[in-house]
């Protein structure tokens, strides 16, 4: 029963952690008149002069102060969804399921607001969409929460390239391989989304809190942070959360699209374990009670040769005995990763290939959410030369949950992919 | 109600905002201070601003005409502003750098003058800050023109014809070095390429454009990084920029804007030119070291030259396949090349019907 019931959790975690959307902005390209390959491989992954011009605080790397400001262009505002044939088939059973899907809603708004001061903003609208059942319309729980997944400002260059700041909330600096603007739409990272038994934190969730991020002529990148941890707003404890990651790239390029890039990142937390809570602050803050440390290490890599490029991220965490509540008075361990090997064809990165292996592996006494994921897609891209948005998605995965009499399961998507 | 934003993010804003506001604005990029915001849309170009100080008549044209084809304002009569800036060159030479007086050759390639009125400054290193103040340089550099400009204004004022046309055009006399910058300068406002394939493309005619071409200029405008630097009507941004570029001569680094500004991060970095009418003209970059479009896209593919504490941040390696090579080079080579014919068509005035 309770194998079954881990397997449900495991399956609705999967649901929930759907990849969101990812960020591409064509509002940066109306401003520039620039197409999406500018910055982007193919969208939605940032090519190193994307990567360099959000490490830039959304400006042209060099080009501080010499480009227009949100007041002087036009709204700044983008949209992003897609939709799509979704299938899916469990071998076990022999069932299949499909439906046609609308993949929830991102609307962003970026851009530079002063010399070296940018802003970011993603809300994700609440959609209720009646979920069907056979006897027609159903619940009306939410196909997607509304939820603002960054608002932050950057400051830029307060020393020329070796130190910006990002406040707010924001995706940070220890996601070295963005989640955010992956190519999968079915298949998240793994083990960005593993939650451990009793804690709150979630490696793939945005933080609420200031980072400090820079880069040297030697190659060597930076990111350092403190956030609540929680990805909430407020916080849950007094405790603040703690991150660095460290890059260096080989060659020139800044890893994405040329040169190699290796590094490293540590995550050092704390979660309460007791909710009884004695006072909670004027911003709703609570401070929670027995905080207890926990922290994810690993290391990344990104190394490209000709048109295909191979991102790979190893992960090891460890909670403290206090947290686990499936099994009190152990650590409680596990390691995880992915490795993605992309190719871009055709004029312009039109033609897209990917292939993604996800792992993670859990102690031995949790060992039925062991996940190991295979997934390939492939994307071609309309358009013309002011835009290339519009991408022809197709995606399969076949996943195994658990250990002993896994859960396997083969989906196919077949979706447009879009955003403007 | 609670807020929803914690207090202390509010704070380090406050504190953080003014650290920002408060950096050293980059030196304006025109003489006017006024600076050219972008990256703006690739497309056709805009009419030529005239200074107010110097309107255009067809009097002055002419005359500019005359003088940019006289070797006379050299010190030894055998170099005029067309031996480096040659109508059928694409308004530069044949390089890889200037050949002035004495075949001595200059430090640089031969910027084109042709829609170098859209640029904001002049010269490689931007030194000039219009037209007129860059017509003056040449003539009395030791490298090219050899000149002073009171030998040169003596030679002029001793041509009756000159001293007529230049009545005619301002109205005054003996003729000024002010005037021969003008008469010049108005002259180089003509020089504006705007009839290629790429400007009736983009005005609507969806043939002007091969397919090859059309995809050349989707990477132009994507993959290929071009028009980061090279945009708007000019398909320049008029600023400078270090690609890494070979000096000249082996370790002997040219400062280029730096040289300016005094302003370290302009080391090495040379003024964006147009793409327009690019093929006319190789060799290509201020040092004239790659000999055709092909080797220049090559060496962008590479991501520049070689390593250089300065290199632009815009430069990285592209990744472009050889198809995507030669559909850029397409692009540039037939569709960046004006039919004008009032441009195409100015042929050099043969000295022995120049003011006598």
């Amino acid at each position: 029963m309770r194998k079954l019931s881990v397997l449900i959790a495991g399956a609705l975690a999967l649901l929930v952690l759907q990849p969101e959307p990812g960020q591409a902005i064509p509002a940066f390209a109306r401003k520039y008149g620039f197409n999406c390959q500018m910055c982007h491989t193919s969208f939605t992954k940032l090519n190193d002069y994307g990567q360099r011009f959000r490490d830039n605080g959304y400006q042209q790397p060099g080009q501080e102060g010499l480009e227009k400001n949100v007041f002087q262009t036009f709204p700044p505002i983008s949209l992003r969804t897609s939709t799509g044939l979704i299938v899916a088939h469990d071998p076990a059973r022999k069932n299949t399921t499909s439906g046609f899907h609308l993949n929830g809603l991102d609307l962003l708004a970026a851009g530079v607001m002063h010399k070296n001061i940018s802003f970011l903003l993603i809300y994700t609208p609440r959609i209720d969409e009646p979920a069907a059942s056979f006897a027609g319309v159903g619940s009306m729980d939410p196909s997607q929460p509304g939820a603002l997944e960054s608002a932050n400002l950057v400051f830029s260059n307060l020393i020329q390239d070796a130190l910006s700041l990002r406040v707010g909330r924001f995706e940070p600096a220890y996601h070295p391989i963005s989640s955010k603007r992956s190519y999968y739409l079915l298949q998240p990272y793994e083990v960005y989304g593993f939650s451990t038994p009793g804690n709150s934190f979630v490696f793939d969730d945005n933080q609420i809190g200031i980072e400090a991020t820079g880069h040297f002529k030697q190659g060597f990148k930076y990111g350092v942070g403190i956030v609540n941890g929680t990805g909430a707003n407020p916080d849950n404890n007094n405790a603040k959360d703690f991150y660095v990651n460290l890059s260096k790239i080989i060659g020139r390029g800044d890893g994405q699209s040329s040169g190699q890039r290796l590094g490293a990142f540590a995550y050092y937390g704390w979660v309460p374990t007791s909710i009884m809570v004695d006072f909670s602050g004027a911003a709703g803050d609570a401070d929670g009670k027995m905080n207890e440390p926990f922290y994810r290490v690993g290391g990344h890599a990104s190394l490209n040769w000709t048109t295909f490029n191979l991102q790979a991220l190893v992960m090891y965490g460890e909670d403290d005995e206090q947290i686990n509540n499936l099994r009190y008075g152990d650590k409680y361990h596990f390691t995880g990763g992915f490795g993605r090997l992309d190719w871009s064809g055709l004029a312009n990165n039109r033609l897209l290939a990917s292939a993604l292996f996800n792992w993670v592996t859990p102690p031995n006494y949790d060992d039925a959410r062991r996940v190991q994921v295979f997934s390939a897609l492939v994307r071609y891209y309309l358009g013309d030369w002011t835009a290339v948005n519009i991408a022809l998605h197709g995606e399969y995965t076949y996943q195994k949950v658990g250990k002993t009499n896994p859960a396997r399961q083969h989906q196919f998507a077949a979706l447009l992919d879009f955003d403007f | 109600m609670h807020r929803s934003v914690p207090l202390w993010l509010i704070v380090a804003v406050i504190v953080l905002a003014p650290l920002a506001l408060g950096q050293t604005e980059q030196v304006p990029i025109t003489a006017s201070g006024v600076v050219v915001h972008g990256p703006e849309r690739i497309g056709t170009l805009p009419p030529v601003l005239i200074p107010p100080d110097n309107p255009q008549t067809s009097a002055k044209i002419l005359l500019g005409k005359k003088v940019y084809f006289d070797t006379r304002l050299s010190k030894d009569n055998t170099v005029s502003c067309a031996t480096c800036h040659d109508p059928a060159r694409g308004w530069s030479d044949a390089g890889p750098t200037s050949k002035g007086i004495n075949s001595q050759m200059g430090g640089r390639r031969s910027p084109p003058v042709s829609n170098s009125a859209h640029n904001p400054l002049q010269f490689w290193d931007g030194r000039a800050p219009s037209l007129e103040e860059q017509a003056k340089g040449p003539i009395q550099n030791p490298i090219e023109m050899g000149n002073t400009h009171d030998v040169m204004l003596r030679t002029l004022n001793d041509v009756p014809g000159y001293v007529e046309e230049f009545k005619d055009a301002f109205g005054t006399t003996p003729i000024t070095i002010d005037q021969v910058a003008q008469a010049i300068a108005a002259f180089e406002r003509t020089v504006v390429t705007t009839d290629s394939p790429f400007d009736r493309y983009v005005q609507g005619a969806g043939t002007a454009l091969t397919c090859q071409e059309r995809k050349g200029l989707e990477i132009f405008n994507g993959k290929g990084h071009c028009s980061a630097c090279h945009w708007g009507g000019n398909l320049s941004d008029g600023r400078f920029h270090n690609l890494g570029a070979e000096p000249i001569e082996p370790g002997k680094p040219d400062e280029g804007r730096m040289a300016v500004t005094k302003n370290s991060r302009d080391l090495g970095a040379f003024k964006t030119p147009t793409i327009r009418d690019v093929a006319l003209r190789a060799p290509y970059l201020h040092t004239g070291k790659e000999k055709t479009l092909e080797d220049v896209v090559r060496f962008y593919n590479r991501g520049g030259g070689t390593e250089d504490s300065n290199l632009d941040p815009m430069m990285v390696p592209l990744g472009l396949s050889e198809e995507e090579i030669q559909a850029l080079v397409a692009f540039m080579t037939r569709a960046m090349t004006s039919t004008n014919p009032e441009v195409a068509g100015v042929k050099p005035i043969p000295q022995t019907e120049l003011p006598k």
